[in-house]
């Protein structure tokens, strides 16, 4: 389904929390460019998939295979080194630290103060709001900004691949919009976007492709555009 | 009028060494969240290199306390790796025990070593009187008051404004999102705890070259210690430094009115009074931290 070698590629992963298994057995891929949803109900595995792929937790058995490289169960900082970068589900800001501090810590592997001073810079075109509160608490911001905030964060890092969890929990329907085209514009400049999205007609607005993820297997696979014509088939997923 | 002078200045004096020592207390608890019970022993330590390298092996002081410092971060450094790192993450009370047997191990190796007698320093500057008014002091504590200063400014300039320092309040704000970034949390952990080494140490070193070093002394900075950080706010940085300039004050005022020899009960009185007026302390964690 989509190009010959994709950039990501999952292939049987089996991860467990202590002795309870949460995957079992999860196959996906993401080709360079792509936009792809990863969909299903709470509990089904979703955060879980992400968080393995970006270093968080360790597979108990199969391969997450990046750019042709095995990096399943590598360190989350080496992950992010190779240019995968995690919006974790709830943000995860620092709330105790400036917007400003919250960016430079984006940038941490940054070779120089000068690339992340430039990144940053770019990071305040995309978000004037973010300028505006650069010295403010990120605490302080709202929900919509503190969302803005953790996307400019994660791009910090120049990353090849931006995993996104859950990116209008808890906003306005005005304000998820607003996040929604945030991505689309990064996507179109050549970031591959991996999504979780409870809101399934925004995910598969945006994404080309979409997995359902169903206790901890992939139970479907398809077109966002199938998908979005068989209201029936996806409520029978989703529950 | 100048009995109080005299009196106040003193306090500010010792109040600057338990604001340094306190500091390092109130870092790896605000930072790390473990309750380091070895943090007198390795003030103590600091002292006995101190007296090592300086009256043993004859160095100059300030050569010996970098010695010192060097010495004393990868001691802290290696304790966190092979020891704290073992019970990170599994709550306050495995940390209490693991450091409350470090502390004993530490003093009776020490006291092996180096035996009971008091060690003493070769200071840095003369030991002569400095008149300021009605006022008499030391060079010696001048200088030792200006060091404490000095570490105090650096130990807050690392943490605000430094790489490293965003990395340290980022682990402890958000471990997870700090790996996200790209952090190396175990190593920030253990700079962290190597930073609060080095300023229990330096601060035993300075004060040990007024005083002297006592091996066994341990246990009492490390309640002092205490007694600045519940006063300050558990991981406070403004609160260690006021809670022990506050310590040193009213010891030394009621050492001078009411009673010498009776001194160290003022600590329990000021944390009693701080546990029932103001449980978080003077500057409470819950705003700021570290
Ligand atoms: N930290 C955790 N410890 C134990 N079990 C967890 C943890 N996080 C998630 N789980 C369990 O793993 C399964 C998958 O959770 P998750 O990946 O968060 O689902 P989703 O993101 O699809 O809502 C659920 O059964 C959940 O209860
Ligand atoms: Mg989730």
């Amino acid at each position: 389904m989509s190009a010959s070698t994709p950039l990501l590629q999952v292939s049987g992963l089996h991860v467990a929390y202590g002795k309870i298994a949460a995957l079992h057995g999860i196959d996906m891929e993401v080709a360079a460019g792509e936009i792809v949803a990863l969909i299903g109900a709470n509990g089904a595995g979703k955060s879980t998939t992400l968080r393995t792929i970006s270093g968080l937790l360790k597979p108990s058995r199969g391969s997450i295979t990046w750019d042709g490289r095995e990096i399943a169960g590598m360190d989350a900082e080496r992950i992010v080194a190779a240019g995968i970068a995690h919006c974790p589900e709830e943000r995860h800001i620092w709330p105790a630290m400036t917007v400003r501090e919250n960016l430079m810590l984006g940038g941490y592997l940054c070779t120089s103060r000068a690339q992340v001073e430039q990144r940053m810079e770019q990071a305040f075109q995309r978000f004037p709001r973010l300028r505006e509160r650069d010295r403010q608490m990120a605490g302080t911001l709202s929900g919509g900004e503190q969302q803005m905030l953790a996307i400019a964060r994660a791009l910090m890092s120049e990353p090849r691949l931006l995993i996104l969890d859950e990116p209008s929990l808890g906003l306005s329907p005005k304000m998820a919009d607003e996040v929604f085209d945030v991505v689309r514009e990064i996507n179109a400049r050549g970031v591959t976007v991996l999504v979780v999205e409870q809101n399934v007609h925004n995910a598969l607005d945006i994404a080309s492709r979409a997995y359902v993820v169903e206790t901890g297997v992939i139970s479907t696979h398809a077109d966002a555009a199938s998908l979005l014509e068989n209201p029936e088939v996806l409520s029978a997923y989703l529950g | 009028m100048d009995m109080l002078l005299q009196f106040v200045a003193n306090g500010l004096v010792s109040g600057s060494f338990y604001a340094l020592s306190a500091l390092g207390l109130t870092l790896i608890f605000g930072l790390m969240r473990v309750v380091n019970f070895a943090h007198g022993e390795f003030y103590m330590l600091g002292g006995v290199l101190g007296w090592f390298v300086t009256t043993y092996l004859g160095l100059n002081f300030f050569v010996g306390l970098v010695v010192v410092v060097v010495a004393m971060a990868a001691f802290g450094w290696l304790v966190d790796r092979f020891l704290i790192e073992r019970v990170r993450d599994q709550g306050e009370e495995p940390s209490i025990l693991l450091t409350i047997g470090l502390s004993i191990f530490l003093t009776n190796s020490a006291l092996l070593v180096v035996g009971t007698a008091p060690l003493n320093i070769a200071g840095a500057v003369p030991n002569a009187p400095v008149f300021l008014g009605p006022v008499v002091l030391t060079q010696m504590r001048l200088f030792a008051v200006a060091a404490c200063a000095v570490l105090i400014l650096a130990a807050y300039l690392l943490i605000r404004h430094t790489r490293l320092g965003r990395a340290m309040r980022a682990t402890f704000q958000d471990p997870m999102a700090a790996r996200l970034a790209g952090i190396k949390t175990a190593y920030v952990y253990a700079s962290t705890f190597a930073l609060g080494t080095v300023l229990a140490a330096s601060s035993g070193m300075l004060l040990g070259s007024i005083y002297s070093v006592q091996v066994s002394g341990g246990g009492l900075i490390s309640l002092k210690a205490f007694v600045v950080v519940i006063l300050g706010g558990m991981g406070s940085f403004a609160g260690a430094i006021v809670g022990g300039l506050i310590l040193g004050l009213a010891e030394a005022l009621w050492g001078g009115y009411v009673s010498s020899g009776t001194v160290d009960v003022i600590g329990f009185l000021i944390v009693i009074l701080t546990l029932i007026f103001k449980p978080y302390g003077l500057f409470s964690t819950q705003v700021e931290r570290a």
